[in-house]
Formats: structure tokens, C-alpha cells, sequence
């Protein structure tokens, strides 16, 4: 990363700096929020014994757009 | 399902509900990155939480106290220390990870961590490991913004951070050879 990258990457970077001026209580105030999230968010709680049980649960149960599937290799 | 009312303060609840009852925990995730000052948006809260019996009690206890609704067998889980547990029965959604992909073990990732305002954060290195292990579509298109993020964050903290995975690799390469990123 240390080529020039393009502009929209330099205004990411700015903004890296200017959020990391601000005080802990604005970064949660405007870093968390509710999205619906459909099957996930359908059920109290779930608990899976193994990581690649949940991995492996989120793959055949929920749609691909929410990008929890595997990156193609 | 009905769930209560949103309330934006989540980590803030979490932090101090878990010092109160003492456990052992670290913010992951982009929840961790956020309150490192990465400049984004997420629904939850994920922690690294000790796996041990007596731990896990006082994960419940700080849930409850949170306003979580926690049964028995919610409770069991947490308790038998499940690798992954997803909790959306209070105030804001916790996932707990006993076992995140990429780091090996939580003392590891403790001694690596940081503390802000009384925060306790995983390194940001190690959030990214964690991350970049994962393979998923959704944490692998964040990586390129942590990155980015991560060489700002230690621009302005030094030293640079370290992760378990670069620990280990310092000890594979032999002595007196450089870094190769350095």
C-alpha cells in the first residue's frame, strides 16, 4: 500500500484520522445501529459447539447477499 | 420477535456490566475496530470472552444485569462455553466468541490488548487476523479498510501493534534476518 493510491482511498484515510479524534462516546453513539438482518435476526439466541458448525450454519441458511458465505478461493 | 428498544450506548453497557461482575472479555470485530476509531457502522457487539466455567457465570449474571433475558439453557451454554454464542434477547445484539477464527488462545490475545476508557479492545492486528481467518465475503471486503485504518491507528500509537500471527513468525524466520514488511 505504499503506491499512491487514488483519491477515494486518501479521503478514507482522512477520515480515519478525523474519527479517531473524536471522543469515545460519538464513536459509539454513531457506530452502532439495528439493521434486520432476516433469518439471522429471527431467533432469541442459537449457540454452536464449533466455529465451523457456525460457519457452516450460516452457509446453508442464509442468504448469500448478507455475505456471510465463504469468499470464492 | 419483539425486542427492546435500540439503545446505541450497547458497548458502553457491556463494558461496564462485565467489569462490574468481572469477566474476562476483549471487544473483536468491527465492534472493537469502531472503538479504536474505524469509521463504520455495525449492528453488534462481538466479544472474546475466557473460557471457563466460573467465567461464563459471570457473563450471565452481567447479561441479566444488562437486561438480557437469559433461560436455562441459554444459560447452560454460555456456561459450557460454546464456541459461538448469538444473543438477541436484550436491549442490542452480543455475540460471544470463545474461540475466534486466527487467534490461538485468549490469554494471548489479552496480553496483546488494549484498554480505553475503561474499554478493554483486542488488538487491532489481532481483529484483523481474526477477520482475515474467517473467510468470509462480508469481513473479507472490510479488510482492505482495516488495513488501511491500521496503518493510520499506528502512525499515531506507537509502537507498531503485533498479532499473534506475527509473533510466530518472528520466531520461524532465522536470527538476524529482517522483517520482511520492514
Amino acid at each position: 500500500m505504499s503506491e499512491i493510491e487514488d483519491q477515494g482511498w486518501q479521503d478514507f484515510r482522512e477520515q480515519c484520522r478525523r474519527q479517531m479524534q473524536r471522543p469515545m462516546e460519538n464513536r459509539i453513539r454513531f457506530g452502532f445501529c439495528r439493521l434486520y438482518k432476516p433469518v439471522l435476526d429471527d431467533a432469541p439466541w442459537r449457540a454452536f459447539e464449533t466455529m465451523s458448525e457456525y460457519r457452516a450454519w450460516c452457509s446453508a441458511n442464509l442468504p448469500a447477499y448478507l455475505g456471510f458465505r465463504p469468499a470464492p478461493k | 420477535m419483539n425486542r427492546p428498544t435500540f439503545r446505541p450506548e450497547q458497548a458502553r453497557i457491556i463494558a461496564e456490566a462485565f467489569a462490574a461482575h468481572g469477566v474476562d472479555y476483549l471487544f473483536i470485530g468491527k465492534s472493537g475496530a469502531i472503538l479504536l476509531g474505524f469509521p463504520a457502522l455495525t449492528q453488534d457487539v462481538d466479544v472474546f470472552v475466557a473460557r471457563s466455567p466460573a467465567n461464563g457465570r459471570r457473563i450471565v449474571a452481567a447479561l441479566r444485569a444488562s437486561g438480557f433475558e437469559v433461560d436455562s439453557e441459554l444459560e447452560q451454554a454460555i456456561i459450557a462455553g460454546k464456541d459461538f454464542v448469538q444473543i438477541k434477547t436484550g436491549p442490542f445484539d452480543v455475540d460471544l466468541v470463545f474461540a475466534p477464527d486466527g487467534i490461538a488462545s485468549f490469554a494471548g490475545a489479552k496480553a496483546r490488548a488494549l484498554e480505553i476508557d475503561g474499554f478493554r479492545i483486542a488488538n487491532l492486528r489481532d481483529i484483523i487476523a481474526s477477520k482475515r481467518s474467517s473467510g468470509r465475503e462480508k469481513d473479507l471486503l472490510d479488510l482492505e479498510y482495516l488495513e488501511r485504518f491500521r496503518e493510520e491507528y499506528e502512525k499515531l500509537h506507537s509502537p507498531a501493534l503485533r498479532s499473534a500471527a506475527d509473533i510466530a513468525a518472528e520466531r520461524s524466520r532465522p536470527l538476524g534476518s529482517q522483517d520482511p514488511k520492514s
